[in-house]
């Protein structure tokens, strides 16, 4: 009887004492297993749960480095908490959806799963697959997340997710050797960017390396154009209902990617080549090509590729102004949320604050952060990237930390069939097989029916 | 009399067991496997459904009356009947002249015959890499040889006409050699002495293939048909691996419509109606054909 | 005589050049496979596809196969021997009476197999996936092995009911009057006679299993019960693949359906049958 009863003292002095680990930024490296002399940023009641559960997570990493950063955070925390089995399983990228929505529609969803915010996490909020967290957001945890990353984690005014896999930005890269060689300066503006082209066709380069097959990647232009002209605003009316997708914002990017094509400032059958199979990189890396705007994990893709190559030759700028416009110009497209972890933990609050803990103290600790830097990755809080080393990386994140708003991608933020409709009518601009104005009445229908 | 009828009855009821205990494992497989889901796909098809949530809406047949109307639907469905016209018309020629050059020549060619057969391996994933560098617009194989012939560059994959046939090209590629060994071991199968009589009767090989080797090849050719038609019509792994269906839509088809509306933009209900639909055009062509065809494996001694 | 040889001789030189393109045709997209597993990935984009590797070391296949390949392979192999052996062996007993009886159901029969070939298989992922976690196969390869034996039957019965209705009827009669009954005639006359139809089978589905994907990655987690084809997308990072490490998994994924096409193609040859009736 007094052993149990010692036990039963023991045990809650030892959830007393895991209360304490609080939810801080600094927490992370070797908690030595329960014990932390830290002062508790949350209320009584909240901790790792002692007793003995198991959580599925389910995350995309199945590749270096992302991969070994990941299974190092869930590895510290079980250390940590030996009670407590982390099941964790990695799915490549491509068929992660699929699988997510068959084992979800089977009443089989992991507990703690990824997601990249925007229409996907809203479906799967509505469908009762997410857990609001705006509560212990607000008492358990004192990391300063960039705004934009927590206004991309909400739906209906409540946060649903944990943002931890970087922020991703887009904006061009180019062959500073091939600049400097013709004596091309960073251009600042939309004209500058068109001059800047007709120097490098007539010294014989494609101006930008584009692989518009899995037209995302013309997008990408469609979007900085369309955001440059009209900011934020004319997209979130067209979206609302309140403007439309055929309003000038809309046409501009539609009419000057084709005038771009025509220029022939896109390599032949833009639409054909594969960005997968590496098609835009071969262009750049072959040095027939000068730029290309594309998304930041570039940066990580090509050091990865050949370092020494990358550091020699490659550099950065941001999409140029639009010296026309009245509208805020710094405006980055892109995700400030990455990969965003969500939670599928109902009516357990003990279990639900243990997976919160894993993913605001485990993922999102020092050790964590440092590492993501290391391999060219930001996470997505306020003040991270001021240490990154690579080159392209500082300058991305200096547009991110003066950005008025991010823009995130459109077919990650519009009802997916709404953004299939985009990518499909924007390659067709690309193809010149649409006028501007049927692709983007073709969108807005798209938009209105959904 | 009564003998003889009884003896008929008692031998018609052995076939009847011998049937039933012959066919049962394979019908109860494809219930659980394969009729089990056609049911569930016809009802949630009545449904509203984004394939997640726990509550689903009952809409009766509105899912397929958008379906009627839907013009992305029809639109692949076209593409998916060229596909099977020309998978028809190029597949079986060409697997049928392999297998009967093999089949001529003996061993001596074996060497032949297994690389003939390597495209079947290949992985779509392989396939799709190799091609798009293969057919690309600058360097690719069909642009240099335009090239050294005086034309221009070939946009294969990136324009909406030439794209479909590109990966009807390809697809082609990659089954042939399943015909072809197919019709090889068809031929395996005629029976060696009317091949040496009709040799030692002076035929030569065009003859032999013509009034011998054809002939008895034909009941073989038929479901080869049926085969390439159903392969065609429910076709998916290339097409989305060589072109996601682009550009814009041009190369969808009925299974990559179903497969996107299914599992990415949370329609499970409507992607259940273009699957059933779906079903029930590959089946009625599948059986039409087979009654225009007639002779198929099973109907010769009826 | 001496203006038919000249014709045949002509004929024969027609097919052999035919022959040569189509080996071309199948060989070149095999061997850019091959070349481009030796090379590194900067190296291959920068020199283009079409080149020869700088250095012909299997540094890729070196990494493939500490990483674990090997699961991944035997996984599949036991995987593809019994899909095929239970495979082989149903379809064989399904197409006997298909192909050789006369009963009433048999017109409908074989119309159901034929509208189950209509079915697309991505709308069977999620029942399926459902029963899988109900029986607890899930994350196991035993999981796998219901859906592909499934999917091959319906085109393999028809493959071999078109293969076994060319049997000589006479083959069948005679072991009747002999007073062997269904059961053994099946056995000793019709199941020996089979064999290049089941060949033909073996070879297609094997190639099928071996490289099936879909319920590969929806029924299985873990890589204790992972096949060949979840090699590929675990090589495959969130942005980026490593196409040269892709492409030396697929050859090695590919050398032992080339062996065992190989070894079953000898079935195909003509005068195997004969030999077969006559012993």
């Amino acid at each position: 009887m007094a052993v149990r009863k010692f036990v039963v003292f023991l045990l809650s002095a030892l959830i007393v004492l895991a209360f304490t680990t609080g939810c801080s930024k600094n927490s992370g490296g070797d908690k030595g297993a329960t014990v932390s002399s830290e002062t508790s940023t949350g209320s009584a009641g909240f901790g790792v749960s002692s007793k003995k559960l198991t959580i599925t997570l389910w995350d995309i990493a199945t590749e270096d480095p992302t991969k070994g950063i990941q299974e190092r955070a869930v590895e510290r925390f079980m250390t940590a908490y030996p009670n407590i089995t982390v099941d964790n399983t990695h799915i490549q990228n491509d068929t992660y959806k699929q699988k997510l929505i068959i084992s979800m529609s089977s009443g089989q969803c992991p507990d703690m799963y990824i997601h990249w915010g925007g229409g996907p996490m809203n479906e799967y909020i509505d469908s009762g697959f997410a857990v609001p967290i705006t509560d212990l957001m607000k008492e358990h945890c004192d990391i300063p997340f960039l705004d934009a990353a927590i206004a991309q984690s909400m739906y209906k005014g409540d946060i649903y997710a944990v943002p931890f896999g970087g922020i991703g930005g887009s904006g061009i890269f180019y062959n500073k050797t091939i600049f400097n060689k013709l004596g091309l300066g960073v251009p600042g503006t939309i004209a500058e960017l068109e001059a800047t082209c007709e120097t490098l066709k007539k010294a014989g380069y494609i101006p930008f390396s584009l692989a518009n097959q899995n037209k995302w990647t013309g997008s990408m232009y469609f979007m900085y154009l369309a955001t440059r002209y009209g900011g934020v605003d004319e997209f979130n009316a067209a979206v609302d209902g309140t403007g439309s997708f055929e309003s000038p914002a809309f046409q501009y990017a539609g009419e000057k990617i084709q005038q771009w094509v025509r220029a022939g400032y896109f390599p032949d059958g833009v639409n054909s080549l594969n960005t997968d199979d590496g098609q835009d990189r071969q262009l750049i890396y072959t040095e027939e090509a000068a730029m290309m705007l594309h998304g930041s994990w570039q940066a990580a893709s090509m050091r990865n590729d050949n370092e020494e190559w990358y550091v020699k030759n490659m550099d950065y700028f941001r999409f140029p102004n639009l010296a026309s416009s009245d509208k805020p110009q710094n405006i980055v497209v892109g995700t400030s949320i990455g990969n965003g972890f969500s939670f599928n933990i109902h009516n357990d609050q003990d279990k639900l604050n243990s997976a919160f803990i894993l993913a605001t103290q485990y993922f999102n600790d020092d050790t964590y952060n440092s590492e993501q830097l290391a391999t060219g990755r930001i996470p997505s809080i306020k003040g991270m990237g001021d240490t990154i080393e690579d080159h392209c990386m500082q300058k991305i994140w200096a547009d991110f930390s003066s950005a008025s708003n991010v823009q995130l991608w459109y077919d990650q933020y519009l009802p997916p069939a709404v953004g299939e409709a985009h990518k499909n009518t924007c390659q067709e601009i690309f193809g010149l097989t649409k006028t501007p104005a049927q692709a983007n009445a073709e969108l807005n229908k798209a938009m209105r029916d959904n | 009399m009564k003998k003889i009828a009884s003896l008929v009855q008692s031998r018609q009821r052995s076939v009847r067991i011998a049937a039933t205990v012959f066919l049962a494992p394979v019908i109860i497989i494809m219930a659980v496997f394969i009729i089990y889901p056609i049911v569930s796909t016809f009802s949630i098809s009545l449904f509203d459904w984004n394939g997640i949530s726990k509550d689903r809406e009952f809409i009766g047949l509105e899912n397929w009356k958008m379906l009627i109307h839907d013009r992305v639907f029809w639109f692949a469905f076209k593409n998916n009947l060229t596909l099977m016209v020309c998978s028809i018309g190029i597949q079986i020629p060409v697997a049928i002249a392999l297998a009967t050059f093999l089949d001529g020549a003996g061993r001596k060619v074996n060497f032949f015959k297994v690389v003939w057969f390597l495209p079947l391996l290949m992985s779509s994933v392989a396939i799709g890499f190799l091609f798009s560098y293969a057919l690309a617009t600058t360097g690719g194989i069909v642009t240099t040889i335009s090239q050294s012939l005086g034309g221009g560059k070939v946009d294969l994959l990136g324009r909406a006409p030439q794209a479909l046939y590109a990966v009807i090209s390809v697809v082609a590629w990659q089954y042939i050699p399943f015909y072809m060994v197919y019709f090889l071991a068809g031929y395996g199968n005629i029976d060696i002495n009317i091949y040496e009589a009709s040799i030692i009767d002076g035929a030569t090989r065009g003859q032999y293939f013509l009034h011998i080797g054809l002939p008895l090849l034909s009941p073989m050719i038929k479901s080869a048909c049926i085969l390439s038609l159903i392969g065609s019509l429910k076709y998916f792994d290339l097409i989305y691996a060589m072109t996601g269906g682009g550009p814009g839509t041009a190369t969808e088809l009925m299974a990559t419509y179903m497969y996107k509306l299914s599992f990415s933009h949370f329609k499970m209900g409507y992607g259940s109606t273009t699957a059933a639909g779906m079903f029930i055009l590959v089946t009625g062509f599948a059986l039409m054909m087979q009654t225009i065809l007639k002779g198929n494996g099973s109907s010769n001694d009826e | 005589m001496n203006n038919s040889r000249v014709k045949s001789n002509i004929a024969w030189t027609v097919a052999g050049i035919l022959a040569v393109f189509w080996f071309m045709i199948t060989a070149i997209p095999f061997l850019f496979m091959v070349i481009n597993s030796f090379k590194g990935q900067f190296e291959m984009l920068q020199k283009g596809v079409f080149d020869l590797p700088d250095s012909w070391f299997p540094t890729n296949f070196i990494g493939v196969l500490e990483n674990g390949f090997l699961s991944y392979f035997f996984n599949s192999v036991i995987l593809l021997a019994i899909c095929l052996t239970i495979l082989l062996f149903i379809t064989a007993c399904a197409s006997y009476p298909l192909s050789r009886m006369k009963f009433k159901l048999r017109g409908p029969t074989y119309a159901l197999i034929v509208a189950c070939m209509s079915i697309p298989i991505h709308v069977t992922l999620i029942p399926i996936f459902k029963m899988s976690t109900v029986i607890r196969t899930y994350d196991s390869i035993f999981a796998l092995i219901g859906p592909y034996v499934a999917f091959a039957i319906p085109i393999s019965c028809y493959i071999l009911t078109t293969f076994m209705t060319s049997i000589p009827a006479s083959l069948e009669e005679s072991a009747e009057i002999n007073g062997c009954g269904k059961f053994r005639t099946f056995f000793h006359i019709i199941l020996p006679l089979s064999k290049p139809g089941l060949s033909t089978l073996a070879i297609y589905n094997g190639v099928a299993i071996w490289n099936e994907f879909a319920f590969a990655n929806t029924l299985t987690q873990s890589r204790k019960a992972q096949t060949l084809p979840l090699a590929i997308s675990a090589f495959k990072g969130e942005h980026s693949m490593n196409i040269p490490v892709i492409m030396s998994v697929l050859v090695l994924t590919v050398l032992p359906m080339i062996i065992l096409f190989i070894i079953l193609q000898e079935k195909l040859v003509r005068g195997l049958m004969a030999g077969a009736v006559k012993g």
